[in-house]
Formats: C-alpha cells, sequence, structure tokens
C-alpha cells in the first residue's frame, strides 16, 4: 500500500529511543522529514538523525523539554523554519513513576502529568495552530491501554494517558473542519528498552493477558502510526487504535 | 379606455398606534375618504388592500379589513410589494377600472409595525436583501442604501451635509403636517449629531417605523364626473422592477426601477419631467430622495445633492418635494406609505394643503419604492 | 449543506448547495450554462440568458474591485456578537459581484472605493458545527498558509 507521505514533515516527540525512534524512521522510511526532541538523550538522537539522513531524508534534533511549553511553541516554529512547513505531529514522550497512592508525593504525581499530558498539550497546540491555517493535517497522541483500563499504582500514569484519549477526542472535534485527524495509539506491553526493567513475572503476567501470547515491537506500533499519519485513514479521526495483541478487551 | 380618477381621500394618525389594531386604522382612512367623496359603501364595487403580512400576527389582512370596513361581499384581495404595497394596491385598483370590471374602488393601504417586538422586528430588518447570498453576511436596509450613499458621494461628490438637507427639509415640512409622526423641525446640527446607523448613515438619515393607514377611492371617467368636482387624474401609471440583489444591478448610485417607470409614466401622461410641480418620492433614507431627484429627471445625474441644498426641492423650488414631511417625519408604515403619497399629491393639486400648498399645482407626481429598489412605482396626477 | 454558508442561513436547500462544500475546501464557485455557457457569480442553476436549468460550478479566482462598502452599526438579529462589521461589495474580474465581510488583513482606514482585493474562503472556528463564508483580503491572500513568523 502506498501511504502517499512523500516529502511530508514530521515531529515526534520522545524520538530518540524505544517507541519514538521506531516511528521517526519508518516515517522517514515512507518518505518523511523527520525532527525529533531530546531532553537528556543527545547521542541518542543523533543517530536517529543520521538513521533518517542514511534514508535520504531530512532529520532534525531540537532540544526541548515536552513539559514546556514554550520549548514545545519554539521546536514548532524551528522545524517550520527549517522544514518550510509542518504536516505531521506524532506526540509520544512519556514517562511512568509508578507507585500506591499512599506512598505517591506530590512530585510524582506532578513530573509524570506534566510530561505526559501536558507536553501533549503543548505539541497539540502548537501543531493545531499550524495545521488550521494550513487547512491540513495529522496528529497522532500515543497513549495506552493503561489509558482505557485501570492499573495497579499507576493513578498517575493512567491519568495521564486517559487524559491524553479525552483531549484527542475533543481535539479531533475542534480541527475536523480544517481537515485535520487527530488519533490515538493505545499499545499495550512493548519490547522497548523502558520495558527491559520490568521485572520477569511481570512480564508473564502480562503476555498471559494476551490472547496472542506476545508483546508489540516498537516497528509494530509505528506501522500503525505511519497509516493514521496517511491519507489512506483521511476518514479516521476521534479514534483510539489499541495495538495490544488482545491485552485488554 | 376610460381615464381614472381618484374622488375621495382619506388619512389617519402615523405613529405609534397602539390605541388601535389595523383594520381600526384603516377604518379611520376609510371613514374621511368615504366623507371626502360624500358618498356611503353602496357606491363601493371593491376595494383593494396594500399591506406587507409578516408584521402583523393576524393573518391574510385583507379579509379581516374588508369586514371591519363594512364591505362584504364585496370583492378584495392584497397587495404586496415591501413599502411599494400602496401604490401597487392602487395600480391594481386602476386596472380594474380601466377594463370596465369595476366602477368605483376603495383603496385603503395600512400597516401595523408595532404588533412586533425588536427582536422580531430585528430578524425581519436582516432579511431584506437577497436572503440566500447576502443576509448570512448582516445587512440590514439601512446598510444597502449606506453603501448607495457610500457610492454616490464617491461619484459625485455629494455630501453628508447635502443628505441631512433632506431630512431637515422633510422634517420642516412634517411638523405642519397634523398627520406625521414626528411634528418637530429639526436643526442641521442636531442631526449631524445622531449616531452612526451603517456608515455614512445616521440615525437622521433613517425614516422610522410607524403605524397608519390612508385611503384613496378611485372611480371611471363617467362616475367621478357624477360624484366629485375636484376629481384628481390618474394619468400616468407605471411599474417597473430591478434585481432584488444589489450584486446584479449595473449601478448603485440609482434605482434602475425607479428610472423606468418614471419614463413610462411620462409617457403614459403624455409630460416630462419638467411639468411636475410637486412630488411625493420614497425617502426611505435621504440618499434616496437624492437619487430621486435624478432617477425622475429633475435634475441631471449627480446632482442630487446640490438639488436640495440649493432650495430646489422646497416650496418656490423646481419641484416641491416631500413638502408632506415625506417618510422621514410622517413615519412608514409600511403598506400605507404609497396611499399616503397619493392623498397628499391629490390633495395639492385640489389646492386643498393650507400652509403646504404648491402654488399653481397641475401636474404632480408619486414614486414609491419597494425594499431596496427592486419595485418602483410612479404615478402622475393631473388636475384639468 | 448550504446551511454551512453564512454566520445565520435562511436557505439550507438549494440546487447550488455544493457551492458550501467547495467553499469549505477552499474553492470559490460560480457558474456556468452548460447550454449556451453564460456565466455567473453567486451561482445559479436557472439560466436567465436562455431558459435552461442544466449548470456546471466554474471556479473563479477571486480577485475584484471594490464598488462600495458600509460599516453595520446597527445590528439584525444573530449579528450582535459581531457588530460592528464592515460589508462590501466588490466586482469579480471575471463578472459578476460579491458581498463579503472585510477580513483580518485589512484595517478600516485602509478601506477605498475601486481598491484591488482578494475574496477568500473562511471557515468560521469557534463554532462546532461546520459554517463556512468567504472575506475580502489584501490581494494575494491565499486561503490554506503557514506563516512561518508567527507567535
Amino acid at each position: 500500500m502506498d501511504l502517499g507521505l512523500e516529502g511530508k514533515n514530521a515531529i515526534v516527540t520522545g524520538g530518540s529511543m524505544g517507541i519514538g525512534s521506531a516511528i521517526a524512521l519508518r516515517l522517514a522510511e515512507e518518505g518523511c522529514s523527520v525532527a525529533i526532541n531530546y531532553r537528556r538523550h543527545d547521542t541518542e538522537a543523533k543517530q536517529v538523525v543520521r538513521d533518517v539522513e542514511a534514508l535520504g531524508r531530512r532529520g532534525l534534533a531540537v532540544k526541548a523539554d515536552v513539559s514546556s511549553y514554550d520549548d514545545a511553541q519554539n521546536m514548532v516554529q524551528t522545524v517550520v523554519n527549517e522544514f518550510g512547513s509542518l504536516d505531521i505531529m506524532v506526540c509520544n514522550a512519556g514517562i511512568n513513576w509508578d507507585g500506591v497512592i499512599w506512598k505517591m508525593s506530590e512530585e510524582q504525581w506532578d513530573t509524570v502529568i506534566n510530561v505526559n499530558l501536558k507536553g501533549y498539550f503543548n505539541y497539540n497546540k502548537a501543531a493545531a495552530l499550524v495545521f488550521k491555517d494550513q487547512k491540513s493535517g495529522k496528529i497522532v497522541n500515543i497513549s495506552s491501554i493503561n489509558g482505557l483500563r485501570g492499573k495497579f499504582a499507576q493513578v498517575n500514569y493512567s491519568a495521564s494517558k486517559g487524559g491524553e484519549i479525552a483531549m484527542s477526542k475533543s481535539l479531533a472535534k475542534e480541527l475536523g473542519k480544517f481537515n485535520v485527524n487527530v488519533n490515538v495509539v493505545a499499545p499495550g506491553m512493548v519490547m522497548t528498552e523502558m520495558a527491559e526493567s520490568i521485572p520477569p513475572e511481570f512480564l508473564t503476567k502480562a503476555m498471559d493477558e494476551t490472547a496472542l501470547g506476545r508483546f508489540a515491537s516498537a516497528e509494530e506500533c509505528a506501522d500503525l502510526v505511519a497509516f493514521l499519519c496517511s491519507d489512506r485513514a483521511r476518514h479516521i479521526t476521534g479514534e483510539v487504535v489499541k495495538i495490544d495483541g488482545g491485552q485488554y478487551m | 379606455m376610460t381615464r381614472v380618477g381618484i374622488i375621495g381621500i382619506g388619512h389617519g394618525t402615523f405613529g405609534r398606534r397602539s390605541d388601535a389594531t389595523v383594520q381600526e386604522l384603516a377604518f379611520e382612512a376609510f371613514r374621511e375618504a368615504m366623507g371626502d367623496a360624500g358618498i356611503d359603501r353602496t357606491a363601493i364595487d371593491a376595494s383593494v388592500i396594500g399591506a406587507v403580512p409578516e408584521y402583523h400576527k393576524q393573518r391574510s389582512l385583507a379579509g379581516v379589513v374588508q369586514e371591519y370596513l363594512g364591505l362584504n361581499p364585496k370583492p378584495t384581495w392584497l397587495t404586496e410589494v415591501a413599502c411599494a404595497s400602496g401604490s401597487a394596491a392602487t395600480r391594481t385598483a386602476w386596472m380594474s377600472i380601466k377594463c370596465g370590471l369595476h366602477d368605483v374602488v376603495a383603496v385603503i393601504g395600512c400597516q401595523k409595525m408595532t404588533e412586533m417586538s425588536t427582536a422580531e422586528i430585528l430578524a425581519l430588518m436582516g432579511r431584506v436583501g437577497e436572503v440566500q447570498w447576502e443576509s448570512g453576511f448582516g445587512t440590514t436596509f439601512p446598510g444597502y442604501y449606506a453603501m448607495f450613499a457610500q457610492r454616490h458621494m464617491h461619484e459625485f461628490g455629494t455630501t453628508r451635509k447635502q443628505l441631512l438637507e433632506v431630512a431637515v427639509k422633510n422634517h420642516y415640512y412634517g411638523a405642519r403636517n397634523p398627520y406625521a409622526l414626528f411634528r418637530k423641525e429639526i436643526t442641521m446640527e442636531k442631526a449631524q449629531g445622531s449616531e452612526e446607523v451603517a456608515t455614512p448613515l445616521q440615525v437622521y438619515d433613517c425614516c422610522a417605523n410607524a403605524d397608519g393607514a390612508a385611503c384613496v377611492i378611485l372611480a371611471s371617467e363617467d362616475k367621478a364626473k357624477e360624484i366629485s368636482e375636484k376629481t384628481v387624474w390618474l394619468d400616468g401609471m407605471a411599474c417597473a422592477t430591478a434585481s432584488m440583489s444589489v450584486l446584479r444591478r449595473p449601478s448603485l448610485t440609482g434605482l434602475p426601477s425607479a428610472e423606468k417607470a418614471a419614463t413610462d409614466a411620462y409617457e403614459m401622461a403624455g409630460v416630462t419631467a419638467d411639468d411636475i410641480k410637486v412630488a411625493d418620492v420614497h425617502d426611505c433614507f435621504t440618499v434616496a430622495e437624492i437619487m430621486a431627484y435624478e432617477d425622475l429627471g429633475f435634475c441631471p445625474k449627480g446632482k442630487g445633492g446640490p438639488f436640495v441644498s440649493e432650495g430646489k426641492a422646497h416650496i418656490g423650488g423646481k419641484v416641491a418635494v416631500n413638502v408632506d414631511g415625506g417618510l422621514k417625519s410622517k413615519g412608514h408604515p409600511i403598506g400605507a406609505t404609497g396611499v399616503s403619497m397619493t392623498y397628499e399629491i391629490a390633495k395639492q393639486l385640489r389646492g386643498e394643503a393650507g400652509e403646504r400648498q404648491v402654488p399653481d399645482a397641475d401636474v404632480g407626481l408619486t414614486h414609491n419604492v419597494g425594499g431596496i429598489g427592486q419595485y418602483c412605482f410612479v404615478q402622475v396626477l393631473k388636475r384639468d | 449543506m448550504f446551511e454551512w454558508f453564512g454566520k445565520v442561513n435562511f436557505t439550507p436547500y438549494t440546487k447550488v448547495s455544493d457551492f458550501a462544500r467547495h467553499l469549505k475546501d477552499g474553492h470559490l464557485m460560480g457558474s456556468r450554462c452548460k447550454d449556451c455557457g453564460a456565466t455567473s457569480f453567486p451561482p445559479r442553476a436557472d439560466c436567465d440568458a436562455c431558459a435552461s436549468g442544466e449548470f456546471e460550478f466554474n471556479e473563479v479566482s477571486g480577485k475584484a474591485t471594490l464598488n462600495t462598502f458600509t460599516k453595520i452599526v446597527a445590528a439584525p438579529t444573530g449579528f450582535e456578537d459581531v457588530v460592528p462589521y464592515i460589508v462590501g461589495v466588490v466586482d469579480l474580474e471575471e463578472g459578476g459581484r460579491a458581498l463579503a465581510w472585510f477580513g483580518e488583513s485589512l484595517k478600516e482606514e485602509d478601506i477605498e472605493i475601486g481598491m484591488e482585493l482578494q475574496i477568500v474562503p473562511q471557515i468560521f472556528d469557534e463554532v462546532e458545527e461546520i459554517k463556512v463564508y468567504y472575506s475580502l483580503e489584501q490581494p494575494g491572500t491565499t486561503w490554506s498558509k503557514v506563516d512561518p513568523n508567527w507567535q
């Protein structure tokens, strides 16, 4: 299937590692110029840029903290200046900091909400300003099945992931008449560096939950994101697509 | 074919008539007209009612007016062409006499505008032009004439002051008309200081809504000679239309419907613009009167401003225009206005206008426009 | 679809209702009679040159000259929240006329009869329903735009 993404310009937040870098490379393979942000992992970020360029596309790494409103507005402006336009915004940067609520500090709550939920607002708003004037655009926000269900020791993370879903639906209503699609991808367990630090007994429990008996790879998530960013998905908006092997139904 | 004449005229007080229903207002004018003609109902063959239905709670107005006037079972029907409804009624009555169907027909122009709430009136106000392509942008009746004024000022150098001279003149004469809504003179300073409505038009450039009625009784030549000694003849009777939408008018500095109707009326009556001594024109806005001088041929195109500011539209000028106060001072009960104009010109030609009499008035004209110029009715009246 | 057109709409049903869909997509459409070729803006389904009812949409450039205008201060129902607003009547380069609001790219003091303008399709952005209109802007203004200098 030709996704028709040749020549499009994209931003992927949290694109230096994990699902984010897979998305960045997948979009580049489909013909996009890709910009990513990084906060600390500049080495990894630069590698992703080299990989993008190796595919014959323009790559750009911008130092920006997703929880900073100003950083986000500036980054989007920089990318528009450098690439000439913006067509795709993928919000993916996220953290977790688990704990049962009676042991969860204020800082634990605030940090996860600011990076995950506020971070998506910061970038979605900046992109919306561009897309609304342009009368076209695609936004994909990466959430989680834990935004659809409750998860033990994740009041902060689940809140942020659930919030991303509601926010995306509201945004889809606001931007629809400007030919902008806003969708959510909700993975279950994905094999990335972040997952490697999970104790094996939790991993087994998670795999038993899935119907397919497996976890997603970052590349499989990237395939779904690329489809949603394409014109093939132009009639899909306000949708939440789970990619969890049947882990949560 | 027979000549058609006016044998009786009647007028009610225009204003905020919360004391009466529309049929009661109609009766005031009808009673006066019958008395003026010296006839009673048995002499009348039919009536035609000129009114704009959407302002009334009563549906199908002609029926309720006919009943109240005591004219059942004689024929009646409504004519509606916005602000020219009264003249359309006159034209229809005239046609029925011309063809010999009726001999004596009563024309009643009547309107109540104050039965509606402000919001209802404001909603109607936004639907004056072409609703499909224009009303979505919030155009209003004054807005259209304001655009005509902007263009007229741009092309001919007409000034704001010249526009307001029309208002000052008409209020001067209206102060002397007992039927008018506004019976006070105004100063230029007062007019210039009034609030903006749609640039460049201010409150004093605009006529006011009002309630009221007027009546004229028309008769065939034979009947007129039998009944009346002061018949005024309706020798020129013309009507022309122009596009409803300003988007399809070649020029926005005059009303093509008025120009055409005037040409046709003059030809029918065998007169020229120079023969007209007294006229009632449709001054819904000051600029409308200025365009009327030009469309009717009282002055060359573009010279309407100087025409009024040099006193040529006053009594003693070239043509006495709106010396009953015009719509500006009388108010504009839309269905009644056309008949009110006919009343005034008939009065002038009979020599009965008192302190507002135009000397030697033997040929007169009425110019009644519907809406923003999509209809225009021009009548030429003569006294033998 | 024609109910999308205008801040307040009184004519939701018309033979030319696709005009509104084209406007939402950024295209300004007049009409052309399939039988005699007469063109019209605004578009009309029934030809007034011949009497045909066969028409097709015909995109116009939006380039126009200002014929006249006014600033409306006393608003009709439905427009109280946007008053005062300035409406202009413009003559299109290809023939025909439009009546529209002046848009953001022009200041009141710049408005002059005879000036060149661009009619630009617009979408009302702060209402949930789809509502479209067109506005009078500086020549060269485009429908889809990205301003690299926005803040």
